[in-house]
């Protein structure tokens, strides 16, 4: 379980390479998408499956969706997946670059190999992630209304920032 | 480090390289910011698991709340950069060009 648990870590690490690697946006996209699924197992292993589902809802059914309609603006007439050498090239330096910061920070003389999770301390009977996010609305109310707030807004920011031709800052016609 | 931190913790570092350097367009720039965001909301999850305190559950949430306005923000400009430009190449960024 504990190597499962591992294994998703690496499959994390690889996602956000498919990402920053750089390929066509398309391709960017499913790279993120992989990662955020994987994010979310690795969090189920270790316990808190609340956290994983308002990661899987807001982040990968509210973002992600929103950024994969959005990547319809950046067309290309040749996408570059990650079979191109230049693609392959930018993965290869990245896994140099970790590499050497291991090698000369090393960090990997003590692999300690185990997984904290949530029942790691005994039986709960409130579960750690139901019982902390049900504090936003008890001590952490404050933080839930500055949240609220920035969220509403970030709603006329965008309006702001799309309107053009009188009022807009950023866009000339 | 233990293997899941060093994940994050590479998996962090990828991501800044990839928004560090030129990209032709404006939205791969975005996706790095947005793994970026992931990734570090994965540690900030497995604090609250590993200290075993259910009250920094919140932190987690709240940076999800914060990125989702980040990632609105970003996406108008990317808007607002291909109704000028006709694209969202970053070479028509170009204006503070001396």
């Amino acid at each position: 379980m504990t190597y499962f648990v591992i294994f998703l870590g690496i499959c994390f690490m690889l996602g956000v390479l498919a990402v920053a690697s750089n390929p066509s946006p398309y391709y960017g996209v499913v790279g993120l998408v992989v990662a955020s699924v994987v994010g979310c197992g690795w969090l189920v292993n270790l316990g808190v499956s609340f956290i994983s589902l308002a990661l899987f809802m807001v982040y990968l059914g509210g973002m992600l969706v929103v950024f994969v309609y959005s990547v319809s603006l950046a067309a290309d007439p040749y996408p570059e997946a990650w079979g191109d050498w230049r693609v392959v090239g930018y993965g290869l330096g990245f896994i140099f670059v970790i590499y050497v910061g291991v090698v000369l920070g090393e960090l990997v003389e003590y692999w300690k190999v185990g997984v904290l999770t949530v029942d790691s301390a005994g039986v709960s009977f409130v579960r750690l992630d139901f019982s902390g996010v049900a504090m936003f609305y008890s001590c952490g109310v404050g933080l839930l209304l500055v949240a609220g707030w920035g969220l509403l807004l970030v709603l006329f920011v965008v309006l702001e920032l799309v309107r053009g031709l009188s009022r807009g800052a950023i866009r000339a016609v | 480090m233990s293997p899941l931190h060093f994940s994050f913790y590479s998996a962090f570092t990828f991501s800044s390289l990839g928004l560090a350097f030129h990209r032709t367009h404006l939205i791969s720039a975005l996706l790095c910011l947005e793994s970026m965001m992931l990734s570090m909301f994965i540690p900030l999850s497995m604090w609250s698991i590993e200290n075993q305190t259910p009250s920094f559950t919140l932190v987690p949430i709240l940076m999800l709340a914060f990125s989702a306005c980040e990632a609105a923000t970003g996406l108008a400009m990317l808007v607002a950069s291909t109704r000028t430009y006709g694209s969202d190449h970053l070479h028509n960024l170009n204006l503070l060009q001396c």
